[in-house]
């Protein structure tokens, strides 16, 4: 070997050394690495909606990662864990999912997260956020389990105060509600609605509350019923199959009584199982959060980019929706948690304490979802309620209103 | 009290449709000794089939609905071939446990070759009810019943009058003494698997005519337990009274006691119908009673 190799390759070695070095403190500082488990259903009841809200919130993580935590020197991490939708399940994954992960936030998805973990995540000090709209049963103050939105109860209430606007006079609006002891979150839906119905009978008249199964044998008789005694709207929060036989058993009497529909089980869902979306022209969906309607609006510009910049594939629907608004309220929190904590030792609790800090705007989650201002109070906002309606229009989904004002529901 | 004579009938015709399902219980029942828990996954099937020659493949009824069955027996006959055929001379209980596997087996096949997402079912019967002064009779159920009946006075027929079917009663008895009387164990398990898939897929255009079609159909085989167990496992025309009376009762209870207690009663029911006529009968209402000399 002669000096000039050796110079060369001494050279070479402490140029090499120094790039290392000199690069070693900005990645460490590029890659301060939050892990968050996800809880997801793909083989369980909501398995048809799961692959869309699994792609969505997602690729929240992965824009994020590439904006935001590019400044901030974060990364967010995320990894799915199949429940099958069952509280025994999530409850035999969370230990493994806590050493494995020790995550800063739990992704929820819907009721038996709630159930399984609620006790649990309290004493691991991480908190869960979910999509969904919020249960009866889970309203206790210091929650570590959040949800963006009100109960569902408060969501059809702000609803059917909408539709009685609409019609006018001074009349209680009449309503039916279909439920289903199959879930106590589909259970908790009918409660809260019966509760405001006893508190103010000026505004509310609920003509029946029908407990069915996950899939009707035949609701024609029921329909009957309830056409009969003057329903003037259906409110069905459980799942598609119920809307689908409640639909088939109004054509079947001839009745046209609107269904109001939520997320999960929302327009598009309901439609396709029926054949269709004509088939709920003139019935509606409400909810705390944007509607996946045709309409130009800063949730679909955002939704727009996610398509043309970072490949997402999942179509402009509720349940698009649904993913990209639960995975932007979590990234905000987070970046709050950053900002007010540092970046270097974020832990699940400090992410929790920055959810109080201070409110999540609309204009962060882009028009997804309104201002959202928690509170150690419950487990979703309080005040300044909202939900948006749409409905089928000519075969389409439109948006009917938005800011549709909640109104203040005991707890029950 | 037209409404409460109407909620009887529906409630008799919906128990007709647990007892056409309960029928495939019993009909693999007795013809292996095998108490088949994926019952409720061969109805999913069955629809799924009805659902792929009518949506899918854009078939009238007329040639779809044979085509549905003959590839629902096909598929009875692969499964009892896979999986059933080399346990012959086996304990039932092994037969048993195959089954639950075949429950969670057939549930992820459905994931798999359909995905997950809720599909519109065809309308195979009129959504139109039949209406009767006041009273409403919804059609799917009304046609499902008479089917009912006429396919449990056809197979207890079979079953108690030919030899065919008495061969299948004495291969559940014991199948090692009925292959030593030249019996062909392998071809009567098969054929009472092969009716089971064809029952379930009746039962699946019935119950899910003009609805959608998931995968949590499948609790449909639930539903139709406690028929199969209060009717007594071996007999088929059993069922018919079994479904009546459980119908009724769930029909009644979820119209008249649901509303007072604000719960969903209805659903137990059957359930307790079913363990009080347990307790005081074993072999349920119909079942037979066999003296084991020691």
């Amino acid at each position: 070997m002669t000096w000039k190799t050796k110079f060369g390759l001494r050279g070479l070695m402490a140029a090499g050394a120094m790039a290392v070095a000199t690069a070693m403190p900005l990645k460490a500082q590029a890659e301060t690495t939050y892990n968050l488990a996800m809880l997801s259903d793909f083989s369980g009841p909501y398995a048809d909606i799961m692959p869309i809200l699994a792609e969505s919130r997602e690729i929240i993580f992965d824009w994020w990662n590439k904006t935001r935590g590019r400044e901030l020197g974060v990364t967010l991490n995320y990894k799915n864990y199949e429940t099958r939708y069952d509280a025994a399940q999530v409850a035999s994954l969370w230990p493994g999912i806590k050493s494995e992960l020790n995550p800063i936030a739990v992704v929820g998805l819907g009721g038996p997260d709630v159930a399984a973990l609620s006790e649990r995540l309290p004493e691991d000090k991480v908190p869960m956020f979910m999509s969904t709209a919020a249960y009866g049963y889970a309203w206790q103050p210091d929650a570590w389990i959040f949800n963006p939105r009100p109960t569902y109860s408060h969501e059809s209430l702000g609803f059917l105060n909408w539709m009685r606007e609409q019609r006018g006079g001074d009349e209680p609006i009449k309503v039916a509600v279909l439920a289903s002891e199959a879930s106590p979150a589909y259970v908790d839906m009918a409660k809260g609605i019966e509760l405001y119905a006893k508190e103010h009978p000026e505004e509310i008249d609920v003509v029946e509350i029908i407990y069915t199964e996950v899939q009707p044998t035949d609701l024609t008789a029921q329909m009957r019923r309830v056409a009969r005694a003057g329903a003037e709207a259906l409110i069905i929060q459980t799942n598609t199959s119920i809307v689908v036989a409640a639909k088939r058993g109004l054509q079947a009497n001839g009745a046209n009584i609107p269904i109001m529909m939520s997320s999960h089980n929302g327009l598009p869902a309901s439609g396709a199982a029926l054949g269709g979306l004509a088939q709920l022209e003139g019935d509606y969906e409400a909810y705390g959060m944007a509607v996946a309607a045709d309409e130009d609006s800063p949730a679909r510009q955002f939704y727009e980019t996610l398509v043309a910049d970072y490949g997402l594939k999942a179509p402009w629907n509720v349940v698009t929706a649904m993913g990209i608004s639960q995975g932007l309220y979590i990234a905000v929190v987070i970046e709050h948690a950053i900002e007010e904590y540092g970046a270097d030792a974020l832990t699940g609790e400090k992410v929790r304490e920055a959810l109080f800090a201070r409110p999540i705007t609309t204009e962060e989650t882009h028009g997804f979802l309104p201002t959202l201002t928690f509170t150690p109070e419950a487990p979703f906002p309080l005040k300044g309620l909202k939900v948006n309606v749409g409905t089928v229009r000519n075969g389409k989904i439109a948006i009917e209103a938005t800011g549709v004002d909640v109104p203040d529901v005991s707890k029950w | 009290m037209v409404y409460f004579i109407n909620d009887i009938i529906t409630g008799a015709l919906i128990g007709l449709l647990y007892s056409l399902v309960a029928m495939g219980f019993v009909v693999i029942y007795r013809a292996s000794k095998v108490f088949n828990f994926a019952q409720g996954e061969l109805v999913i099937i069955g629809g799924f089939i009805v659902w792929f020659t009518t949506l899918q493949m854009g078939l009238s009824l007329w040639l779809s609905i044979p085509l549905s069955l003959v590839l629902a027996g096909l598929v009875g006959y692969a499964i009892e071939r896979i999986f059933l055929t080399k346990l012959i001379g086996e304990s039932a209980f092994s037969m048993v446990m195959v089954t639950i596997g075949l429950l969670i087996l057939l549930r992820g096949v459905v994931l798999l070759l359909f995905g997950p997402a809720v599909r519109p079912f065809p309308i195979i019967f009129p959504l139109k009810p039949l209406f009767l002064g006041d009273m409403l009779i919804p059609m799917n159920l009304l046609i499902g019943g008479i089917i009912t009946i006429v396919a449990a006075v056809g197979l207890s027929w079979f079953f108690n009058r030919t030899r065919s079917g008495l061969r299948m009663t004495a291969v559940a008895e014991d199948h090692v003494v009925a292959s030593s009387m030249g019996i062909s164990v392998k071809s009567s398990i098969a054929f009472a698997w092969i009716l089971g898939a064809i029952l379930s897929t009746i039962g699946a255009m019935i119950f899910l005519s003009g609805k959608s079609l998931t995968f949590l159909a499948s609790d449909i085989g639930f539903a139709a337990l406690p028929v199969a167990l209060f009717a007594g496992l071996e007999s088929i025309g059993g069922l018919i009274l079994a479904g009546v009376i459980i119908g009724i009762a769930q029909s009644l209870t979820t119209n008249y006691l649901d509303p007072m207690i604000g719960g969903s009663l209805g659903s137990v029911v059957p359930y307790i119908i079913m363990l009080a006529i347990l307790l005081i009968r074993p072999t349920g209402l119909f079942g037979w009673r066999s003296i084991e000399r020691v």
